[in-house]
């Protein structure tokens, strides 16, 4: 069964390595003079690739049943439904935008 | 019938045709666990981005009031807790009794590391009058919304911190029954899904602290 | 011992008869209230939910009936506004959370998943039962809520009335917030259980519609829930420590708190109605002796409504305020949902067409539910129309609207249902003559009750009003008339279960010819429904094979998996 897979040492370590670095990186990132929206953005992709790193090694998604990666997937693509509806009142409440 | 399983297996629940559709069931219902725990925490997150959305200049001015090094040095906390606990589902899955326990010992003391920590960041707000919602007397940022701002990040941290208080006493209670000799590469199930839930208590800080801490 | 052929794979399996009226089954295993209120059989638990929601029910249906004689006159008759406020209230909380939620799902659900699925248990028995205890937690909070002030801000909290009211909010919410992972909880042990316990043979193509809807069902309850649970833990903050994320005194937008609201209220309406499409297509499968029409059309709508229904909660918002883009958008997803439903609607009648119909009770309910959810289901669309909805919003064109899907709709679907599977769940017959006179009163009783909403509606009479003007008094007072003979009803169906279950005849195993697995066990079912591992050797809906045919297949050998293991994982995975 693929669920009892024993996640070799060197993997386990340099997951976590892997995350340090990552971790001095999103610092080093802020004091980076990036402009407005593109901030946010760099720091996001770093924290996914954080979490994916986590999720891939830690969490032993890369050896488990897919269908588990497909259950996070989802709680994701929900998130971001949620995210994204909402912010199309937020957003455009009073852009003046009208429609009809 | 159902008494000739458990003498072959102990924890081969009745119910279960054999001891791997027991684990994967486990793991998929903590999956799905996991999942409502993102939806969960998403709330407070969509609560934030329309904030920010709303707000830019007040998060950044606020942030200016919160510590990067303390966050940071949480982070890598957090993150070498991970590994601990990666390593005491390891220590289980080869049969390494000791090392359970003392890999579990490890997690506890670093996420004890995250709460102290944490404590003296809240204290330190406390002093400034940062006070959550209507409480909040801080008069050093201008803007009227700033009491928002705190009020997200305590939901947030709050959140967070409670369910890093209940993941030590999970693993305190894991230390207990590893102790007793509960786990070994036969059955280690509690150990592999407390481990899953303090991953994503990692993951939910991954994505916090740059949302919190890093905004300019 | 012969050879089935399953899925292309061969197994040998034994055949069985089914003990008829068995002297030993789950309901005398073991007795006493410790056996009861500590079991971690799913059936029992099934059972103790259907008592608590039936006692909901009859507390939320005397709320209704208190409210409606409230309205027999525009006068002031048995209360005032105030309190007329708190019972509507208290009605619509205790309908939504404490009945209609847990009805079809934890009640039905968890009496029935594993016994069609060919399991012995739910995968996480004593979840389930922790989940059970959790709501009866959250129900005592809600209880109490009423004992020290009645809430009285509509059943969906809004703020900021939420945050200034002086009624027992935070009691009720933090009933209403365990209530939530009771759901939860609930909803997760159903998607492992489908995933991980399905019989040999069980494959996804076999499953009974019933459970495609539960699946669907619970996936809502798992992604949307947690929503509702930060909400409200968020009203709670909002009233204790003044966050002001929610109220607007505080620099927080009330708006955002309906956001939240309705991404798990609106779901929440899925939770409510699919499991009842469930329960319908086993009906109509079984009355009409035929293969169910357009099984997958079936199944992928139902998965299909639970996702479309994560997209459309703005519908609720048209007039509060949020930006017109998003007003637009979301009316415009909504009518999406017409879609699958419309399909699930239509494979039916084709089930029916040329089938040779039983009019027996449960399918009287059945026919009751195809022509009141159509009406329920239209008005639905006309309401997600925003020019229509300005015009409507807040009015009792809503009210009959969401009492056609969610009575007329779900508890219409929840008796047929009850009394399909009351010779299951109890081993007795009940009163079939008293069984059609009573589904016949209540639809009587049901449409003079909501039709004369929608004309009312339509003609602006608001809701949520204790009074009114002259215009409506006739149309109010043939609803009240309606909602008395509504309660004969149910009073008639409450009798006559009473009766079967101290004198009722003693049921077959499998009184209706159904075909599913559920029917494969005794009435009432052994302690772990199969004495054994069953194969499941057809569909679901085979009607086409002689019920003589129709038997399970039962593993080699009990520990099939030991010596066998290969060929039952082979199978598993082909699925």
């Amino acid at each position: 069964m693929s669920g009892h897979h024993i996640i070799p040492m060197k993997t386990l370590i340099s997951t976590s390595l892997a995350l340090v670095v990552l971790t001095i990186v999103t610092v080093a990132v802020f004091y980076l003079p990036i402009p407005a929206p593109f901030d946010v953005v760099v720091a996001l992709l770093l924290a996914s690739f954080k979490a994916t790193l986590v999720g891939m090694f830690f969490m032993g998604l890369y050896y488990d049943e897919k269908f588990n990666t497909v259950v996070l997937m989802f709680s994701f693509l929900f998130f971001i439904v949620f995210i994204g509806i909402t912010l199309l009142d937020t957003l455009f409440r009073d852009s003046g935008i009208s429609v009809w | 019938m159902a008494e000739a399983h458990s003498l072959e297996n102990p924890r081969l629940q009745h119910h279960f045709r054999n001891a791997d559709q027991q684990f994967s069931s486990s793991k998929l219902g903590m999956w799905l666990f996991l999942f409502t725990e993102i939806m969960f925490f998403g709330g407070l997150f969509v609560a934030y981005i329309v904030y920010r959305a709303w707000n830019p200049e007040l998060f950044t001015m606020a942030a200016s009031q919160l510590d990067t090094v303390l966050g940071a040095v949480n982070t890598v906390v957090l993150i070498g807790s991970s590994l601990t606990i990666a390593l005491a589902i390891r220590a289980a899955q080869t049969d390494k009794q000791k090392q359970i326990v003392n890999y579990l010992l490890m997690t506890i003391l670093l996420a004890g590391v995250f709460l102290v920590i944490k404590y003296f960041e809240y204290m330190h707000k406390f002093d400034l009058g940062i006070f959550p919602g209507a409480f909040y007397t801080f008069e050093g940022i201008d803007h009227p919304k700033a009491n928002v701002f705190f009020s997200i990040y305590y939901m947030m941290t709050g959140l967070h911190g409670l369910h890093v208080v209940i993941g030590i006493g999970l693993m305190i209670w894991l230390v207990v029954r590893a102790k007793m000799g509960d786990y070994s590469s036969k059955w280690y199930t509690p150990v592999e899904m407390t481990g899953l839930y303090w991953h994503l208590v990692d993951i939910i800080w991954i994505f916090l602290f740059p949302l919190m801490y890093l905004i300019e | 011992m012969s050879a089935a052929t399953t899925n292309g794979k061969t197994l040998k399996v034994r055949y069985f008869d089914i003990e008829e009226n068995p002297t030993e089954h789950y309901l005398n295993a073991e007795s006493g209230l410790k056996s009861w209120l500590f079991t971690v059989d799913h059936k029992r638990i099934g059972l103790m939910y259907l008592a608590s929601i039936a006692f909901f029910f009859f507390v939320g249906g005397v709320l209704a009936l208190v409210l409606r004689t409230e309205l027999f006159t525009p006068a002031e008759n048995l209360m005032t506004a105030e309190t007329y406020n708190r019972i509507f209230t208290v009605h619509g909380a205790v309908m939504v959370f404490l009945f209609i939620i847990p009805s079809i799902p934890a009640a039905l659900g968890n009496f029935l998943l594993p016994m069609m699925l060919g399991a012995k248990d739910v995968a996480f028995p004593r979840l389930n039962l922790a989940s059970f205890w959790i709501y009866s937690i959250g129900a005592l909070f809600t209880l109490v809520s009423l004992g020290v002030n009645p809430v009285d801000t509509g059943w969906t909290f809004y703020t900021p009335y939420s945050v200034q009211t002086g009624s027992a909010v935070i009691l009720m919410t933090i009933g209403v917030f365990i209530m939530g992972f009771s759901s939860i909880l609930t909803g997760m042990n159903f998607i492992v259980t489908i995933h991980k316990m399905r019989a040999p043979g069980m494959t996804w193509g076999r499953m009974p519609l019933f459970l495609w809807a539960m699946y669907a069902t619970s996936i809502i309850q798992v992604l949307a829930t947690p929503v509702l649970a930060i909400t409200l833990a968020l009203l709670i903050m909002e009233r204790t420590l003044g966050i002001g994320i929610f109220d607007p005194a505080l620099g927080g937008d009330p708006v955002l708190y309906q956001h939240f609201f309705w991404f798990y209220s609106h779901p929440a309406v899925y939770i409510m109605i699919v499991p009842a499409f469930g329960v319908i297509s086993e009906l109509i499968a079984t009355f009409s002796r035929k293969t169910i029409f357009g099984y997958w059309a079936i199944a992928m709508s139902s998965l299909a409504i639970a996702f479309i229904g994560s997209l459309v909660w703005g519908h609720h918002m048209f007039v509060s305020g949020q930006s017109e883009l998003s007003t637009v958008i979301f009316s415009f997803l909504t009518f999406f949902v017409g879609i699958p439903t419309g399909i699930k609607i239509f494979n039916w009648l084709a089930t029916m067409h040329k089938g040779s119909i039983d009019m027996k009770t449960p399918m009287l309910y059945a026919c009751i539910f195809l022509f009141l959810f159509t009406i329920g289901g239209v008005t639905g669309i006309m309401l997600g129309a925003i020019s229509v909805n300005v015009q409507l919003h807040d009015t009792y064109y809503v009210v009959a609207h969401f009492h056609y899907v969610m009575m007329g709709g779900t508890v219409m679907a929840f008796l047929g249902g009850l009394h399909y599977w009351w010779p299951k769940m109890t081993g007795k017959m009940y009163s079939e003559f008293w069984g059609r006179i009573s589904a016949i009163i209540i639809f009587i009783g049901f449409n003079l009750t909501f039709l004369p909403q929608f004309i009312m509606g339509s003609q602006g009479m608001p809701r949520r009003y204790y009074s009114y003007i002259e215009q409506f008094q006739t149309m109010h007072q043939l609803s009240t008339i309606g909602s008395y003979i509504l309660g004969v009803g149910f009073v008639i169906i409450a009798v006559y279960l009473a009766h079967s279950l101290m004198k009722g005849q003693k049921a077959p195993a499998n009184p209706w010819g159904a075909r599913t697995l559920d029917w494969m066990t005794s009435s009432p079912p052994a302690q772990h429904n199969f004495n054994y591992q069953p194969v499941c050797n057809n569909g679901a809906y085979d009607f086409h094979k002689p019920i003589a045919d129709f038997t399970l297949g039962i593993a080699e050998d009990e520990h099939a998996h030991e010596q066998k293991g290969d060929t039952i994982k082979q199978q598993e995975q082909n699925v």
